[in-house]
C-alpha cells in the first residue's frame, strides 16, 4: 500500500455511439495523481467525470490513450483501485459483515485474516455493533459508510468515489464529510472524487479538477492551500468563488 | 473462470448484435425433421400428416374450408361476450372501488367466486342455459368479467391519497373527483384488467367452444377434426385460434384503451 | 423484535375502549360481507322448497351439503382428489423443472436467446387447451396426455420468469460483482440466485396455477376420474348438486396451494419485507 503507485492518465478519449454516431464524452483528458493525494473532479453534468471513474475502476476499457497505475497500463478491475457509487450498491439479501466480506472472496486470505480485516473495516467507518443489520435497516448515511468499508477492506491504492454523498440530506452529508477525512488521514489512501458540491471539494480535497462538458476534458486544476479547514475562513470562501467561477466560465 | 470474465463473458455475449433469423433456425430445423422423418417412414401412422397438407386443407378439403366461416363465428361470439363481460366487470369494479359499502358487502363473495377455475363452471352454466349459444356468451362474459372487475376495483382504491387530498382542496364535487382525479389515476391499472380480459375471453371463447360442441366455432372446428382423427384440422384449427386470439386481443386491446381514453377525458 | 412493528402495536392499541364497542353500526359493517351470501342462500332455499326450479337446475343447498357429506364419506372426493394430485405434481415437477432450465439459459446465454427465443415464444401463443387436441390425437386418453399438458401449462410460465429475472438482475450489481472480482461461484451464489429467487417463485406460483387449470380442463375433456371428471360426470346424471361441489372443491384446493405458496413467497423476500 506504500509502495509507489502514481496514477497516470494520458490523453483519454472516449466517445459513446448513439444512433450510430459517435458522441464524445472524454477529450484529451491527461491527470497525474500522486499517492496520499485527496483529488476533486467538479464539472457540469455531462462532463464525462463519472465516465473516468469508470474507465480508471476498469469498467470500461474502450477508449484512446493510457491510464496507468504504477506504470503499468490498467485493464479490468483490480484489487489496487476500489470504487464507491453514489447508490451504496449493498446487496439487500447479505447481511454488514456478508457483504464486506464478500469483497475479500477473491482474496486468498485464511478465514480469520478476512474476519479481523472485515472487523476493522466495519470499525474504521464507525458501524460496530450493526454487522448483522440488512441493508434496508441502515439508513443512508450508514448504507454509504458500509460501502465505503466495503471499498476499503480491500485495501486498494487508489479509492474512487462517485458522488459519494450526493443522496444524503446535508447533516449526514457533513458527518460523512468528516468520517472521509479521518480515512483519508488514517489510512493515507489516494482518493479521486467526483462530486457537484464545490464546497465539498474545497474542503476535502488537497486538488480540485475542474471539467467542462461537451466534451469532456480539463479546463483548470486548482490545487488547495488553506490554512485551516474552516468553511468560514476567507481563504475557504475565496477558493471556493474561484472553482465556481471556473464551473460557470 | 473468475466471476469477471464470466460476466465479461456474459457481457460480450450480450453485446453484440444478433440478427434475428437465427429465430428461424430451429424452427426450420423442425419442420425439415418432421418432413424427412415421414418420408424415411419413422413416423407411419395416420396421424403423421406432411406440413403441405395442414397449409393446404383450408383450400381443398370440404372440412377444412369450413375454418372460414368457424373463424368468423368465434370471432363474433368473442366480441359479443367479451363485450358484456367488460362492462360488467368495469360497473361491479367501480362500485367496489368507489364505494367501501360495496366493497364490503359485494368483495367476499366476489374473490370467493374467483378462486374457482373458470372452466368448472361449464357444466353449472350448461345445466343453466343449456348447450347452445347462451351457455357460451356467458362463459366468455365471465372470463372477462373478473379481471376486468379486480383491477378496476384495485385500481381506483390504490390512488394515492394525495391525489385525492388535492380533489378535496380544489372542492371539487364527487362526480368531478371521479371524472378528473380517480378514473385518470386507475386507468393503466384499468388498462391493464381489460389486456388480461381481452386473452382470458378468447381462451374462453375456443374453451367453450370446444366443451360445449354445438354450432360453429373455431374450438368446435378443432374437436370435430379430433373425433375424425384429421391430425391436419386439429392443427391448421389450433394455428389459427393462436394468430386469431393474437390479432382479436390485439385489435380489441386498440379499441378499448381509445375509448379508455375518452371516457377519462384524455383524448 | 424490531421497531417498526413495536410502533405499529402502540398505534393499534391506543384506543382500545373505543375498539370494544360494538354499536349497531359496527355490528352492521361487520356482518356486511355475509349478507350477500346469506341472501342468495336463503332465495335459493326458498325457490327449492317451493319447486319454483326443478332440482335438476337448482338443487337446494341441503342437499348439496349432503351430497357433500355423502361424496366425502365415500371416498369419491379424496379418491379423486388423490388422482388430480398426482398428475398434478408428476406434470409441474416435469414442466418446471426443464422450464427453470430453458429459462436460465435464455437468460444468461444471447446464443440460446438468438436460436430458441422465437421458437419459445411461437409455442407459448398457443394456449393449453389449444395443445389439448394435438395431444389427444398422439397420446388418447393416456395418463401420458394428463402429464404433458400440465408439464405445458407450468413450463411456459416458469420459462418466462426465469429468463426474466435473469436478465434483470440490476446492472449495478453487476457492475459491484465486477469490480469485486467475484469468483464464478460466487457470482452465481451471492448475487444471480438471491436475485432472481423471488422472481422465479413469483413465475412458479403462476405456473402451478397455471397447471391447476389445465388439470381441471384435461379431466372435464378427457378423463375418466379425477376431481374435474366426478363434476362433468354429475352434469351428465343431471345431478347438479355434484357440479357444485366439485366447484367448491376445486375453488378450496386452488386457493390452498395459492396462499400456501404466497407465503413462502414472502418468506422467500425476507430481506425486503422486514426491514
Amino acid at each position: 500500500m506504500t509502495e509507489f503507485t502514481e496514477l497516470a492518465i494520458r490523453h483519454v478519449t472516449k466517445s459513446y455511439v448513439v444512433d450510430e454516431t459517435p458522441l464524445p464524452v472524454l477529450q484529451d483528458v491527461s491527470l497525474s495523481v500522486l499517492p496520499g493525494e485527496f483529488v476533486s473532479i467538479v464539472g457540469a453534468s455531462g462532463c464525462g467525470k463519472s465516465t473516468l471513474l469508470r474507465l480508471i475502476v476498469g469498467l470500461d476499457d474502450v477508449y484512446r490513450g493510457e491510464i496507468l497505475l504504477g506504470g503499468t497500463q490498467v485493464s479490468g478491475p483490480g484489487a489496487d483501485r476500489g470504487i464507491v457509487f453514489q447508490d451504496h450498491r449493498l446487496f439487500p439479501w447479505l447481511t454488514l459483515t456478508e457483504n464486506i466480506t464478500l469483497a475479500l472472496d477473491a482474496f486468498p486470505l485464511p478465514a480469520e485474516e478476512k474476519a479481523q480485516r472485515v472487523r476493522d473495516a466495519i470499525a474504521l467507518v464507525g458501524l460496530s455493533g450493526f454487522e448483522r443489520a440488512r441493508p434496508a435497516q441502515l439508513s443512508g448515511g450508514m448504507a454509504q459508510r458500509a460501502a465505503i468499508a466495503r471499498a476499503l477492506v480491500r485495501r486498494p491504492a487508489i479509492l474512487l468515489l462517485d458522488e459519494p454523498l450526493g443522496a444524503l440530506d446535508s447533516l449526514n452529508r457533513t458527518r460523512l464529510q468528516d468520517a472521509l477525512l479521518d480515512i483519508w488521514e488514517a489510512q493515507r489512501t489516494t482518493v479521486i472524487m467526483v462530486t457537484h458540491d464545490v464546497e465539498e471539494a474545497v474542503y476535502l480535497s488537497t486538488r480540485i479538477v475542474v471539467m467542462e462538458p461537451r466534451p469532456g476534458r480539463i479546463r483548470s486544476v486548482i490545487p488547495v492551500e488553506l490554512a485551516a479547514r474552516d468553511r468560514a475562513a476567507p481563504d475557504f470562501v475565496a477558493l471556493k468563488q474561484r472553482v465556481l467561477a471556473d464551473l460557470r466560465h | 473462470m473468475s466471476g469477471a470474465t464470466l460476466s465479461e463473458a456474459l457481457r460480450a455475449a450480450r453485446g453484440g448484435a444478433v440478427p434475428w433469423s437465427r429465430g428461424l433456425v430451429l424452427p426450420f430445423a423442425l419442420a425439415l425433421v418432421w418432413v424427412w422423418s415421414i418420408h424415411v417412414g419413422w413416423l407411419s401412422s395416420p396421424l403423421a400428416i406432411q406440413p403441405e397438407r395442414i397449409l393446404l386443407a383450408p383450400f381443398d378439403d370440404a372440412a377444412g374450408r369450413e375454418i372460414w366461416r368457424a373463424i368468423a363465428a368465434s370471432v363474433l361470439r368473442y366480441a359479443v361476450g367479451t363485450g358484456i363481460g367488460i362492462l360488467l366487470g368495469l360497473a361491479l369494479g367501480a362500485a367496489m372501488g368507489l364505494s367501501s359499502t360495496v366493497e364490503r358487502a359485494s368483495g367476499g363473495s366476489f374473490h370467493a367466486l374467483r378462486q374457482i377455475t373458470l372452466f368448472a363452471w361449464i357444466p353449472l352454466l350448461t345445466a343453466w342455459f343449456g348447450n347452445g349459444e347462451a351457455s357460451k356468451i356467458v362463459y366468455i362474459a365471465l372470463s372477462a368479467f373478473f379481471p376486468v372487475a379486480l383491477n378496476t376495483a384495485t385500481g381506483l382504491r390504490n390512488v394515492p391519497t394525495s391525489y385525492r387530498e388535492v380533489s378535496r382542496v380544489l372542492s371539487l364535487s364527487r362526480r368531478q373527483e371521479i371524472r378528473r382525479v380517480l378514473l385518470p389515476a386507475a386507468l393503466p391499472a384499468i388498462t391493464i384488467g381489460i389486456e388480461i380480459a381481452l386473452i382470458s375471453a378468447w381462451i374462453g371463447t375456443v374453451g367453450a367452444e370446444y366443451a360445449i360442441g354445438n354450432g360453429r366455432g373455431i374450438g368446435t372446428f378443432v374437436s370435430e377434426g379430433r373425433e375424425q382423427f384429421r391430425m391436419d384440422i386439429v392443427i391448421i384449427g389450433v394455428i389459427a385460434l393462436a394468430a386469431t386470439g393474437y390479432l382479436a386481443t390485439r385489435v380489441c386491446r386498440r379499441l378499448s384503451s381509445l375509448a379508455l381514453m375518452r371516457a377519462s377525458g384524455l383524448t | 423484535m424490531n421497531v417498526r412493528s413495536v410502533a405499529v402495536d402502540r398505534v393499534v392499541d391506543r384506543f382500545p375502549a373505543v375498539r370494544r364497542i360494538w354499536t349497531a353500526r359496527a355490528v352492521g359493517h361487520r356482518l356486511l360481507p355475509l349478507a350477500i351470501p346469506l341472501i342468495v342462500l336463503i332465495a335459493w332455499q326458498c325457490a327449492a322448497s317451493l319447486r319454483l326450479l326443478p332440482v335438476q337446475i337448482l338443487p337446494p343447498p341441503l342437499l348439496v351439503a349432503t351430497t357433500a357429506i355423502d361424496l366425502i364419506r365415500g371416498g369419491e372426493i379424496v379418491d379423486g382428489l388423490r388422482v388430480s394430485l398426482w398428475r398434478i405434481g408428476i406434470g409441474f415437477a416435469i414442466g418446471a423443472g426443464s422450464g427453470l432450465v430453458l429459462g436460465a439459459l435464455l437468460g444468461l446465454s444471447r446464443t440460446v436467446e438468438a436460436y430458441c427465443g422465437l421458437t419459445f415464444r411461437l409455442l407459448a401463443q398457443i394456449p393449453s387447451l389449444g395443445w389439448l387436441p394435438i395431444l389427444l390425437l398422439i397420446f388418447g386418453l393416456d395418463e401420458t396426455l394428463k402429464f404433458v399438458l400440465i408439464a405445458k401449462a407450468s413450463f411456459v410460465p416458469t420459462v418466462i420468469a426465469t429468463s426474466e429475472s435473469v436478465k434483470q438482475i440490476p446492472a449495478p450489481f453487476r457492475e459491484v460483482a465486477r469490480v469485486l472480482q467475484l469468483p464464478a461461484r460466487s457470482y452465481l451464489r451471492r448475487l444471480v440466485l438471491p436475485a432472481t429467487i423471488p422472481g422465479i417463485f413469483s413465475g412458479l406460483r403462476t405456473a402451478l396455477s397455471h397447471a391447476w387449470i389445465a388439470l381441471i380442463v384435461v379431466e372435464m375433456l378427457a378423463a375418466t376420474e379425477g376431481v374435474g371428471y366426478t363434476m362433468v360426470w354429475g352434469r351428465t346424471l343431471f345431478q347438479i348438486d355434484i357440479v357444485i361441489v366439485g366447484m367448491v372443491v376445486i375453488g378450496l384446493i386452488g386457493l390452498a396451494m395459492d396462499t400456501g405458496l404466497a407465503r413462502i413467497e414472502q418468506r422467500l423476500q425476507h430481506w425486503e419485507a422486514r426491514p
